[in-house]
């Protein structure tokens, strides 16, 4: 009986045993492939697309050249436009490194980009000049370049059944040497010809100028370090100082910074235990970028209304006059308030500082005028050229108006534009309507989405 | 002794089939999550929130309702908010369970409220917390509108990539991700920026799927709020664990706890 049992009993439930890890491991393999196709299908499904996309502007771009009417061409260039933004988007999913086609990710954006902003142009009854023409020349070419070397990429990749999934997993020996880098390596060819793309003059909010503009409020007298300190110091007034520290700036802080600044971590005498409280100055200027203080607020004592007097007030105290608050967003026990400076009677919405009232003591806990800084400078502001009952004549008649202003709105990013500002219902919902009023085109539509922590306050 | 090995065979048998069957069920759930990506947090709440949740759209417009059962970030917002105030003193675990109901009526008889152990727009307001799902209708333009979506993905990336960080350290990794947003050679959505292969190392190994602690959401609404403590920078990196070449060609512009911000 014992010889039997072992010779026959354990190697069979050895012999199981193997069987189940056998099946077990089938699953799992079986597995694997499943997940593979689907990757590898979704991914050759996204390079078509991209395909498609970039010939559609191609053509579309071609198109443009030769139309003659506006019309035509505003509806070719909404749709080079969408085009570009969906090749972008399919190619920022491609599971190569951001490195490798961050300039052609940056083409495509401002090709979309640039379009909508000729398209605008030609709305407002400017014509495509020779300028325009020569740009969309080129941005044709190198279209043209780009779809090309696609199709180049796509062939290869269809002859050599070629993986997509093993470029994502680096699983570099299922590959043999031609395919394994074929992706990386045309996409980084492509990469090095999209350099050479000439800088796009317009205003769209991915143009070169707007993403290099230097900041317009901070005036011209530079700081060092210890003034920097001693301005950070007095902004905290009544509250005392306890420690005072530095955070180590890069090297190029200077050249590529938004607002060049000194950030200092501040700690209180009263609040061993609190949180710390940052605090950046301006190095031209002197000007308090923003203030955070991050402690926690459990209580809530203040009404907004309240908080609000005391943000004005805050705003009096360091000199900002004149600031109107336009809208409250109530979160984590603290309101924000955005207040926008107000010149002559005229709203001006880029001229914007935030301020954050902690609802248990009436503290400010954050204060932001970065956008104030970059924004702000003496305005000269136009004489409308039509009055406010002719700008009512262009919004819908039914639309029905609560509040009607002058504000000044950013368009796009670089220019600014003077509108009458009507705000109302529709259909039950908020809007705001702008209407030029210079040149009485209606230019923008916000829709409100209402929320019981945000509130508009005007 | 044929029958022990009959018996024993069977049981093996029957034991592999069951050990497959139970991979088999919970990698299938795996691939399901895989499809939908960013979407599955956002699901589940208005999956357990809304009373008769219809369909996801229509959950998220309606106002959003918390009552016992109740599972989800929501929740734990409630509980935490509670055991701040001296309500509640159990796990901030995000299941509205005996302890939440108790200490959500206590708070309400206390505020002057309906007393019904239901977390409403009333008694989230008391609270100070926002449970709608607010939809942005006019894209990324609308000023100043709830994006809770967007925030709970910015957390959740800000989770898993800056634990430890002072909170600074965190705002700045989300300002990094807004101001990707806004780059040309960057995708144009937070979810693109954020799911771009490769980016971020908290996506690639599943961290981000981590339910974010409560102050990655404030840093999340922070930064969405506009403070920017890198002063537009669009890259950040660890100096001490960074094998990219290629980072290293950067343009320092601050450093902040154990990160370096550039360009």
């Amino acid at each position: 009986m014992k010889v039997k049992f072992k010779k026959i009993v354990v190697p069979s439930i050895l012999v199981i045993a193997l069987v189940a890890i056998g099946i077990w491991g089938g699953y799992q393999y079986k597995l694997k492939e499943e997940y593979e196709i689907v990757l590898n299908n979704s991914y050759q499904r996204l390079f078509y697309d991209l395909k498609a996309h970039v010939e559609n502007v191609q053509v579309s771009l071609s198109k443009v050249l030769l139309a003659e009417s506006k019309e035509q061409n505003v509806l070719l260039l909404t749709k080079i436009m969408q085009e570009a933004y969906s090749a972008e988007e399919k190619l920022g999913q491609m599971p190569v490194s951001h490195s490798d086609i961050a300039k052609t990710e940056k083409f495509l954006n401002q090709v979309a980009d640039y379009s909508f902003a000729i398209a605008e142009d030609s709305l407002e009854g400017k014509p495509i000049d020779a300028k325009n023409r020569e740009a969309l020349v080129n941005l044709q070419n190198y279209t043209d370049y780009l779809s090309k070397e696609l199709s180049e990429l796509h062939k290869k990749i269809a002859d050599k059944n070629f993986s997509f999934g093993a470029v994502k997993r680096k699983e570099r020996r299922d590959l043999d040497k031609t395919n394994e880098n074929m992706l990386n390596t045309r996409l980084i060819q492509l990469e090095e010809k999209m350099t050479e793309t000439p800088e796009l003059i317009y205003d769209g909010p991915f143009s070169d100028q707007v993403t290099n503009v230097k900041p317009k409020g901070l005036g011209d007298k530079t700081v060092s370090a210890e003034e920097a300190e001693k301005i950070a110091k007095e902004f905290m007034n009544g509250n005392k100082v306890a420690k005072i520290s530095m955070f180590e700036e890069g090297e190029q802080m200077n050249k590529t910074a938004r607002i060049p600044a000194y950030t200092f971590s501040i700690t209180m005498q009263n609040g061993k235990n609190s949180p710390a409280i940052y605090i950046s100055v301006s190095k031209t200027g002197g000007k308090v970028v923003w203030m955070t203080n991050t402690r926690a607020v459990t209580e809530k004592k203040l009404s907004v209304q309240q908080a609000q007097d005391k943000a004005q007030k805050f705003l009096e105290d360091k000199g900002y006059k004149s600031m109107e608050p336009n809208y409250s967003l109530k979160y984590d026990g603290t309101v924000l308030f955005n207040f926008a400076l107000e010149q002559n009677g005229v709203t001006i919405y880029p001229d914007l500082i935030k301020v954050k009232i902690a609802l248990d003591s009436g503290e400010v806990v954050g204060y932001d005028a970065a956008q104030f800084l970059k924004a702000h400078y003496k305005r000269d502001i136009p004489q409308p050229q039509i009055s406010k009952e002719e700008a009512r004549g262009r919004v819908k008649t039914n639309f029905d108006i609560e509040n009607v202003r002058l504000a000044i709105i950013p368009k796009s990013s670089l220019e600014e534009q003077l509108c009458y500002e009507f705000k109302g219902k529709y259909q039950g919902s908020d809007f705001i309507v702008y209407v030029n009023a210079l040149t009485g085109q209606e230019t923008k539509i916000l829709k409100i989405i209402k929320n019981e922590n945000g509130t508009l306050t005007f | 002794m044929k029958k022990i090995v009959l018996i024993a065979s069977i049981f093996f048998l029957t034991v592999a089939f069951f050990v497959t069957y139970y991979i088999h069920a919970n990698t299938q759930v795996d691939k399901e999550d895989w499809f939908s990506d960013n979407r599955e947090e956002s699901l589940d709440e208005a999956e357990t929130s809304a009373v008769d949740s219809i369909n996801y759209y229509e959950a998220s417009l309606a106002p959003k309702v918390l009552t016992w059962g109740s599972r989800g970030q929501d929740v734990k917002n409630v509980q935490w908010k509670l055991l701040q105030w001296g309500y509640f003193n159990s796990a901030v675990d995000g299941i509205y369970g005996e302890r939440t109901y108790r200490a959500v009526r206590w708070f309400q008889s206390k505020n002057g409220l309906t007393v019904d152990g239901v977390v409403g727009p009333k008694t989230a307001a008391a609270l100070g917390l926002s449970l709608g799902v607010a939809r942005d209708a006019g894209g990324a333009k609308t000023a100043g509108v709830s994006r809770n979506e967007d925030i709970t993905l910015i957390a959740r990336a800000v989770h898993g990539e800056s634990r430890g960080e002072p909170y600074i350290g965190k705002v700045a990794v989300a300002a990094v991700i807004l101001n990707r947003v806004e780059h040309p050679s960057f995708p144009n959505t937070i979810a693109g920026v954020i799911y771009q292969p490769g980016a971020f190392t908290a996506v690639s190994d599943g961290q981000i799927n981590l339910s974010p602690d409560n102050e990655s959401l404030k840093a999340a609404r922070d930064a969405i709020n506009g403070w920017d403590p890198t002063y537009g920078c669009r890259y950040y990196w660890n100096p001490a664990t960074a094998t990219s070449k290629w980072i290293w060609s950067r343009e320092v512009v601050i450093k902040i706890g154990k990160h370096w911000f550039g360009n």
